[in-house]
């Protein structure tokens, strides 16, 4: 039959570049560890202090609190769902309840409720994006200043400090030199890269946001994948939130500020498309290290706040560049 | 026919990709005043030409002159300011801009340098009325039937007076009330002494419209003649390099009791009071024209839509379905009718796509058997002949027809009892359609109940057992295949013998 002729038809789409195409597709693929392999090496060349054990160790914990975040926005940008702006929110929910609930409960259950609370936010997020099509943005940063108002009003605008410096130990604790927060980081990391990539749940995912009529007619449930990447978020900041409060043993309602913008460059620096239906976590904390590195080799070189500020931006910007022209190529 | 000057002339345009010739040799000529035809299967190399045509790619080698001048196009600005205009097959409109809007769109015309939406909307109006079309220039586009909005896009290319229209496949959403009104319009063109480039799969209607036909087969060029005297059966065997006896053979089946009862279906809006039955190991068609409610039937069979009166039984049992995965359950599949937007996730692999429906069950405490994946959809892409022949395929880089082969796996694996077909065969090459038509075939001989939704009328004819013709919402009663005739079934669909 006919099958010899539509074998042989060129491919127009892929064609279309011809050698070019096979570039891009490698500085889409390599283009990060390489950038990441270069920023270790000017680093190491650059500053004594750079490429030390203690730097290292350094970097992984300001990498973990927000790696936790970074693992959780993969599932919004890749089911499509833009980005979570609440992210701060609920990182001050996480911190001011599990310090404020700590005499009253313990540190175990208040670091659970604090976790279930922003948990929580995440799920009114979902509800209103997967269910009610709500536009994410305008969701994420109204249901955000909601629940940061209602906090700020709890604790009257003022600094809570925790009270069980033994919960301090333990999250500032080393397992062979390991510090905790790192290890609670790399076990997020792992099961998000599981569930994203090996489970029916994140083939969703993925399908959600690659075609999102193709996916609901597919008998895929689109409206829970969708609510339920905003639920991850939540949770994630909860969690990553709790930690930091734990770890500085007092948190404002500002805390998480900034946090949102971190944790959205680390995932598109990452290559995790903007437009959903491409990406994963490894990509994304490849993202965050780079990210990471180049800050703190900014920061050891003496490079003033306002230029690091300017360097991020236009990293960001130049990766969702990036991301739109590589799709119309059909690359990645 | 008089030798008329030739509007365009390609002579041995070759397009080398890297592995892949996609042209070689290829010489057309098409003449003022008249209708030139391109055909060939999926990937014969007739969108390249087009492509090279549009000024989208460059030829590798070969010269091409517009009226008799040699011209390099580097880019589709090129081409338009040479006069060649292509309305393709995805509209390029804007739906939230008036129908003159779009016909002026990019060169609106202007007093003292502010918008004259009068003069525009009188000229709209004027070119409208030439062409015959019906369509008020002041309605915002995106309130116009798709079949409408193609024939504003070909209104927009015809208000440029260009000297070269280049139509791909206009006909594909157009019901064969709608495509004769297109032909009208085309005829006018060429009467206007435009040269006009048609490219279609349906032969039928090359032989109605074109004056003359080029047909192309693995990117070289097999013949260019004159339509007079020629046969679908000339342009098949030229198309394919063999004879196809028949274009749509029908494999006999036992057919069993009723698996699919619709009951006095409504849903408000579209269609109301819709009743049939499917029974096992039949294929029921269900035609009529774009518009007439078949799409939303189905979809609301489905659970894409809800319904606010009626009953579906499956198998005798009352069933209540609110949402794909209820109808999947149930034992219901659907392929719809737009591949793009609702087939397939073009960036996943065709693995992906095939396993997407049932990829819960291949999962045991959430984690995906990855070998139960893999053979799901190594024993389809076999069985199909899906090619590639490897399912790690990117499913968007395939041809329409091997997607569609795709698509019809997916929904094969969730072992269904009821299969809704919408346009299965629409935009697919003549030997993929022969390849799905018998893939049909095997299926209703296991004793699966096929609904096939199709405008085609020559396939309903050849592969249905029973029709139900829709016209404005409401369905007819079924029609017996002795009692099919091409006539009767238009006269139901236009509504002239609709009781």
């Amino acid at each position: 039959m006919s099958e010899g002729l539509v074998g042989m038809q060129p491919k127009p789409d892929k064609g279309r570049f011809g050698r070019q195409n096979r570039y891009l597709d490698m500085a889409a693929r390599g283009g990060l560890p390489f950038a990441i392999l270069a920023v270790l090496v000017y680093g190491t060349l650059a500053s004594p202090v750079f490429f030390t054990t203690g730097n290292f160790v350094n970097v992984l914990t300001s990498m973990s609190i927000v790696g936790i975040v970074v693992i959780a926005m993969t599932f919004v940008l890749v089911v499509g769902g833009l980005a979570d702006l609440s992210v701060p929110a609920t990182i001050a929910c996480g911190a001011i309840l599990s310090l404020a609930l700590q005499p009253a409960i313990g540190t175990a259950p208040a670091f659970l409720v604090a976790v279930s609370v922003a948990g929580l936010t995440g799920l009114v997020n979902g509800l209103l994006i997967g269910y009610a099509g709500v536009n994410p943005i305008i969701v994420t940063l109204g249901i955000g200043t909601i629940v940061l108002g209602i906090v700020q009003a709890a604790v009257g605008g003022v600094i809570v400090y925790g009270t069980d410096p033994a919960s301090a130990e333990l999250v500032k604790g080393r397992i062979v030199g390991i510090p905790i927060v790192v290890i609670i980081f790399l076990v997020i990391a792992v099961i998000g890269d599981f569930v994203l990539s090996r489970t029916f749940w994140g083939r969703w995912t993925i399908a959600t946001g690659g075609n999102y009529s193709a996916a609901e007619a597919s008998a895929v449930p689109v409206r829970a994948v969708k609510a339920g990447a905003f639920v991850i978020v939540g949770v994630a900041s909860g969690i990553s939130g709790g930690l930091l409060g734990l770890t500085l043993q007092s948190a404002r309602p500002l805390v998480g500020t900034g946090y949102e913008f971190s944790a959205i460059t680390a995932v598109v620096v990452g290559g995790v498309s903007i437009m959903g239906g491409y990406g994963s976590v490894p990509r994304a904390i490849a993202g965050l290290a780079f990210v990471q590195l180049l800050t703190n080799v900014m920061v050891l070189q003496g490079i003033r706040t306002p230029i690091q500020g300017l360097a991020l931006g236009a990293l960001i910007a130049g990766a969702v560049a990036a991301d739109i022209a590589l799709r119309k190529r059909g690359v990645v | 026919m008089t030798q008329r000057k030739p509007a365009l002339r390609m002579e041995q345009i070759s397009k080398q990709f890297p592995g892949v010739k996609a042209l070689s040799g290829v010489d057309l000529t098409v003449r003022y005043g008249t209708v030139h035809a391109i055909v060939g299967e999926n990937g014969a190399g007739k969108s390249t030409l087009m492509k090279i045509l549009s000024g989208s790619y460059t030829p590798s080698a070969g010269t091409i002159e517009v009226d008799g001048v040699k011209v390099q196009m580097h880019k589709p600005a090129d081409a338009q300011k040479l006069g060649i205009r292509m309305v393709h097959q995805e509209l390029n409109l804007v739906p939230d801009l008036t129908v003159a809007e779009n016909v002026f769109l990019g060169r609106m015309p202007r007093k003292r340098g502010l918008l004259d939406r009068a003069e525009m909307s009188r000229n709209a109006a004027l070119v409208l009325r030439e062409l015959g079309a019906a369509i008020d220039p002041d309605t915002r586009l995106g309130d116009l039937t798709i079949s409408q909005q193609q024939l504003v896009e070909i209104a927009k290319a015809y208000a440029a007076e260009p000297r070269i229209i280049v139509l791909d496949e206009p006909t594909s959403s157009l019901s064969e009330h709608e495509t004769t009104t297109l032909f009208a319009m085309l005829r006018k063109m060429r009467d206007a002494g435009m040269a006009i480039i048609y490219i279609s799969h349906r032969l039928r209607e090359v032989l109605d419209i074109a004056d003359e036909v080029t047909v192309l087969r693995d990117g070289c060029m097999i013949g260019s003649r004159s339509i007079e005297g020629v046969t679908p059966g000339d342009m098949i065997k030229m198309m394919v390099g063999r004879d196809v006896t028949d274009l749509f053979p029908k494999t006999p089946s036992v057919i069993g009791a009723p698996v699919l009862e619709v009951r006095d279906l409504s849903d408000g809006e579209h269609f109301s009071g819709v009743s049939f039955d499917v029974r096992a190991g039949e294929i029921l068609g269900l035609t009529g024209l774009v518009g007439a409610g078949r799409t939303e039937v189905a979809r609301a069979i489905f659970g894409l839509s809800r319904v606010t009166a009626g009953s579906i039984r499956i198998q005798g049992r009352d069933v209540v379905i609110t949402s794909p995965a209820q109808a999947v359950r149930a034992g219901i599949a659907y392929v719809p009718e737009d591949r793009k937007g609702d087939g397939i996730v073009p960036h996943m692999s065709i693995r992906e796509n095939i396993s997407l429906p049932v990829i819960r069950a291949l999962a045991r405490f959430g984690r995906i058997s990855v070998s139960a994946d893999k053979a799901l959809a190594q024993r389809y892409a076999k069985r199909f002949s899906i090619v590639p022949p490897d399912p790690e395929r990117r499913i968007g880089l395939l041809s329409g027809g091997n997607q569609q082969k795709a698509v019809l796996a997916k929904w094969l694996a969730t072992k269904p009892s009821v299969l809704i077909l919408d346009e299965p065969t629409r935009g697919v090459d003549v030997g993929a359609k022969a390849e799905i038509h018998s893939i049909i075939g095997e299926l209703v001989a296991e004793g699966i109940a096929v609904v096939m939704i199709s405008s085609e009328l020559p396939e309903v004819l050849a592969v249905c057992d029973r029709v139900v013709v829709m016209h404005e919402g409401a369905a007819a009663a079924p029609m017996m295949r002795d009692q099919f005739s091409e006539e009767r079934i238009m006269a139901l669909a236009t509504g002239e013998a609709f009781a």
